[in-house]
């Protein structure tokens, strides 16, 4: 890694600190994949998910098992990870995210790019589970090569004109955890969106 | 929403807002946290470089919306996108309720858009039997209880969590619990399944790029996330002048906007949407997207060569944030939709002048908002601009047009100031303030003591001066007294004239000269304020002045912001203007920068004294450190607490919002007593008269000086 890499390591890693994101630094997808699987396995059960049926006659209420998503896998990945993740007594999905709206514990994104001066992770998803995945979930974790973080949102650009121009597609810039300070200006971390985002800087 | 109809009834409006303790204390603990934390995050950026740049490229982009409208509508629609164009918000109203009927929509989620409440979108859909549910938590909260957004980003500031508890124990049915993060569990919770079950969600945009057609959306919550993807479709409304060519346009301002809006480098989520993308619930698994642009009024005001610049609005919210009289009277009293400067002129465009009237006078011109817009927008002087022209479409109201007449005429006018000295003699019982003024005059302004006109004013004093007066080597300085030191505070201008003479400097002073004429202007007469300009301009033609020097921050910035562009219809004063606007200099940064004033001319004492440093010079001129430099060379400077908030005065201001003003002053004179010190200096005549009129009534714990007269008593004899 050249020093100016290095600097702009330094530079993600403290910006996105300051947005309350966790960082950490792990070798390759699979560690960031068992890494994610941890981090649910720690957690407590989803306090957020529909009890029962239909729209009226239902309730919320704690879940009784652990959901694990990780959509834009391919098979290979995703059949390590399913795998992994069934002998902890995780439910792993990668489809179908109408169907947990109402909560699961942790979803898995890989990150197209890292803008260092901001902290954000760049997430180009235009399958809806994809984005599903993230938002719905309490813990967002983003595997994030270390070779993808840029050292500004104006070296982003290039690389998002090159999509937009394309077709049609859903950039996501993502910096921190869902947030608010709506009632009395006192913030208050997770709203809509997930209570936590851990980024999983991946060495190669 | 501000409704008043009648002045009256805005006052009284008013009034119950500064008696409302809780919005007082939020807003007062928000204003202070705010300009910290936005010098925080501004700390690594070029924030002045970055508003210029993003100034001049929305300066590039006003006139070309047709253009880029045509351009994005064609992109979007390669996309998949359907796009619409909506003259006013009756139409854009049509146009969406018009996607729901198509759609079968039942249940709509909104995150925010400020356009939506522009055309009161919820009201439309709402009529047409769909159930809209806002889920951005502060436009829940407000939607709950049926209110108007008080802020453009945080719509429910004006509201306490117990005020919010009980709004959602009203709304889930069981009692909740005050604790913050709770209630935020509790909308978390709630509307989930309103997400789930939406057929439509509705977004706004901050940006429309039309190089690709993309709308982007910037939330912290994650709402506009759920809002864009859940739902069959989605509908983004977005006013024209959200248009912006390319990325990089965009990215520019998102470089300035979340820092002015919230104090964050980024909003945790930027989505940027462009073109129709997967949606599983419709047949061809592609999701109905509509974008809805609307005009209602944005099209005409981009030809608007003076008003346009508000066009260039990212909807930050800054100017309210650090605007004294939001901070005093809340978000309701200071917009009708959109809230704070930007917000008195936007209800005057987009709402129409009969909802603007009341509300665009309440601006003190302290020029707070202009010096955090995200765009560079002059919005005082918009804001002035719009009195002129109630002015004119309504007629003037009578103290205005009276001043506007007297003014044209100079010799009248000082013959009524001298005259006003045996006009005042029962009411200020000898002394040198205006004491039994009968309330019928002037309704309110008791909380202060005005000042009574002086004896002699400086111009019929100047002639005996002038001949004691040697001339000098240094420079040759002509004086531009302003009317406040001219007729009520002449011995200012002598502490200045020893000054400058001590430090070698010939001194005039022509007698030709005027009032500079901002008072008329911030009543919206602008006839007025070009004869007055154009007197003051021909007077100081011809005396080869090197400096020209005034102790009023306002006639000072006034001159040098203004004159310019007031006279620019008289191409036959241009070479005279531009000398007067070059030479003309505020008291303090010429006393320090040019005549060098320091320590060894003067002798320091250990007197205690703090600044209120005057909107019109710290802002208006960006002259920050002479002054205090000067008073740390004179004495023990103390600094106090909001140094340069407006002190209350304003001008005609004062007169027309007591009740505003005197809360101002109250806070400027807590701070100066706080700071220990017993002196409380400033560079404008107009504070001195707010300042030591309000010491008066209080028993005179702090002695007000103008920085003249607090040098003149140092200097080394």
């Amino acid at each position: 890694m050249t020093e100016a890499e290095e600097q702009i390591l330094e530079l993600f890693k403290k910006k996105a600190a300051v947005v309350s994101a966790k960082v950490v630094e792990v070798k390759d997808l699979e560690e960031a994949m068992s890494y994610a699987l941890d981090v649910c396995e720690k957690k407590d059960f989803c306090e957020l998910v529909y009890v029962g049926e239909g729209e009226k006659g239902g309730r919320y209420g704690q879940a009784t098992q652990k959901m694990f998503a990780a959509p834009g896998l391919s098979d290979r990945q995703f059949g390590g990870l399913e795998k992994a993740g069934r002998e902890k007594g995780f439910t792993v999905i990668r489809e179908g995210m109408r169907g947990y709206v109402s909560g699961i514990d942790v979803g898995f994104s890989i990150a197209d790019l890292g803008i260092a001066d901001t902290g954000c992770c760049v997430l180009v998803s235009g399958g809806e589970d994809a984005r599903l995945a993230g938002m719905v979930c309490e813990i967002h974790v983003v595997a994030l090569a270390k070779s993808k973080i840029v050292n500004s949102l104006d070296d982003a650009e290039n690389f998002m004109n090159g999509i937009m121009d394309k077709g049609a597609m859903f950039i996501s810039f993502i910096s921190g955890p869902s947030r608010t300070a709506d009632i009395e200006r006192v913030l208050t971390i997770g709203v809509h969106g997930p209570l936590e985002l851990h980024v999983a800087l991946m060495e190669s | 929403m501000q409704t008043a109809k009648t002045m009256k009834h805005y006052h009284k409006e008013l009034s119950e807002a500064i008696e409302n303790k809780f919005l007082r204390q939020t807003l007062d603990k928000f204003a202070v946290a705010y300009r910290a934390n936005r010098q925080l995050i501004f700390a690594d950026v070029n924030a002045k470089e970055l508003i210029a740049d993003i100034a001049a490229a929305k300066a590039a982009t006003i006139g070309r919306y047709d253009e880029l409208y045509d351009q994005f509508k064609a992109e979007a629609e390669k996309r998949g996108v359907i796009v619409h164009r909506a003259a006013d918000g009756e139409e854009a109203n049509r146009i969406i309720c018009s996607i729901a009927g198509a759609n079968k929509v039942k249940k709509i989620i909104k995150s925010k858009s400020m356009t939506g409440e522009e055309i009161h979108i919820n009201r439309a859909l709402e009529a047409i039997g769909c159930e809209v549910t806002e889920t951005d938590l502060g436009e829940w909260i407000i939607q709950l209880r049926n209110e108007g957004p008080s802020h453009m980003v945080m719509p429910a500031i004006h509201l306490s969590r117990h005020q919010v508890a009980d709004t959602f124990t009203g709304a889930v049915g069981e009692k909740q619990d005050s604790d913050i993060a709770k209630l935020v569990k509790v909308a978390r919770r709630e509307l989930r399944s309103r997400f789930a079950a939406a057929d439509m969600g509705i977004s706004g945009a901050n940006f429309a790029i039309a190089s690709s057609g993309t709308v982007a959306i910037c939330t912290n919550e994650g709402n506009g996330r759920l809002t864009t993807t859940l739902p069959r479709v989605h509908v983004a409304i977005c006013g024209i002048d959200k248009l912006v060519p390319s990325l990089h346009d965009a990215m520019r301002v998102l470089k300035v906007l979340p820092r002015n809006a919230t104090s964050q480098i980024l909003t945790s989520y930027v989505s940027w949407m462009t073109g129709a993308t997967e949606c599983t619930l419709n047949p061809d698994k592609k999701k109905i997207m509509h974008v809805v642009f609307l005009d209602n009024g944005r099209s005409a005001l981009a030809k608007d060569p003076v008003c346009g610049p508000a066009l260039n609005c990212v909807r930050c919210g800054a100017c309210a944030n650090v605007c004294p009289v939001f901070r005093l009277v809340g978000g309701h009293k200071m917009g009708h939709i959109y809230i704070g400067a930007i917000g008195l002129i936007l209800t005057y465009f987009f709402h129409g002048h009969d909802k603007a009237g009341n509300l665009v006078q309440n601006c003190i011109n302290c020029e707070a908002c202009k010096d955090v817009c995200a765009a560079g927008i002059d919005l005082p002087a918009i804001i002035r601009e719009i009195r002129a022209r109630l002015n004119e479409e309504e007629g003037s109201p009578m103290a205005s047009s009276l001043l506007a007449k007297v003014l044209a005429n100079r010799k009248l006018f000082h013959t009524l100031l001298r005259f006003g000295k045996w006009a005042q003699r029962p009411v200020t019982g000898g002394t040198a303030f205006i004491r039994h003024l009968p309330e019928i005059f002037m309704p309110g302004g008791n909380f202060r003591a005005l000042p009574a006109i002086a004896p002699k004013a400086f111009r019929d004093q100047w002639p005996g001066i002038k001949r004691k007066l040697s001339a000098g080597s240094k420079c040759r300085v002509g004086i531009f007294a302003g009317c406040a030191q001219d007729f009520v505070y002449p011995e200012q201008i002598r502490a200045a004239v020893e000054i400058f003479s001590a430090k070698g400097c010939t001194v005039e002073f022509p007698l030709e000269q005027s009032c500079c004429g901002l008072p008329v202007l911030s009543m919206g007469e602008r006839m007025a304020a070009q004869s007055v300009a154009a007197q003051n301009v021909k007077a100081f033609a011809a005396g080869g002045y090197d400096y020209i020097v005034t102790l009023c921050a306002s006639c000072a910035s006034h001159i040098k912001n203004n004159y310019t562009r007031i006279l620019s219809g008289q191409p036959e004063l241009a070479a005279d203007t531009a000398r007067f606007v070059e030479r003309i200099r505020d008291f303090s940064s010429f006393t320090r920068d040019v005549l060098q004033l320091g320590a060894p001319d003067l002798v320091k004492s250990g007197e205690t004294v703090t600044y209120h440093a005057p909107c019109h010079l710290c802002r208006g001129l960006g002259v920050q450190e002479q002054p205090r430099a000067l008073l740390a060379d004179a004495a023990e400077y103390k600094p106090s607490a909001e140094e340069e908030v407006c002190c209350g005065f304003g001008g005609a201001y004062s007169v027309k919002f007591p009740e505003v003003s005197v809360q101002l002053l109250d806070m400027k004179l807590n701070n100066a007593e706080a700071s220990g010190a017993s002196t409380l200096v400033t560079d404008c005549p107009g504070c001195v008269m707010q300042l030591r009129g309000g010491e008066e009534k209080r028993g005179k714990k702090l002695k007000v000086e103008h920085m003249a007269e607090f040098l003149s008593g140092k200097l080394k004899k």
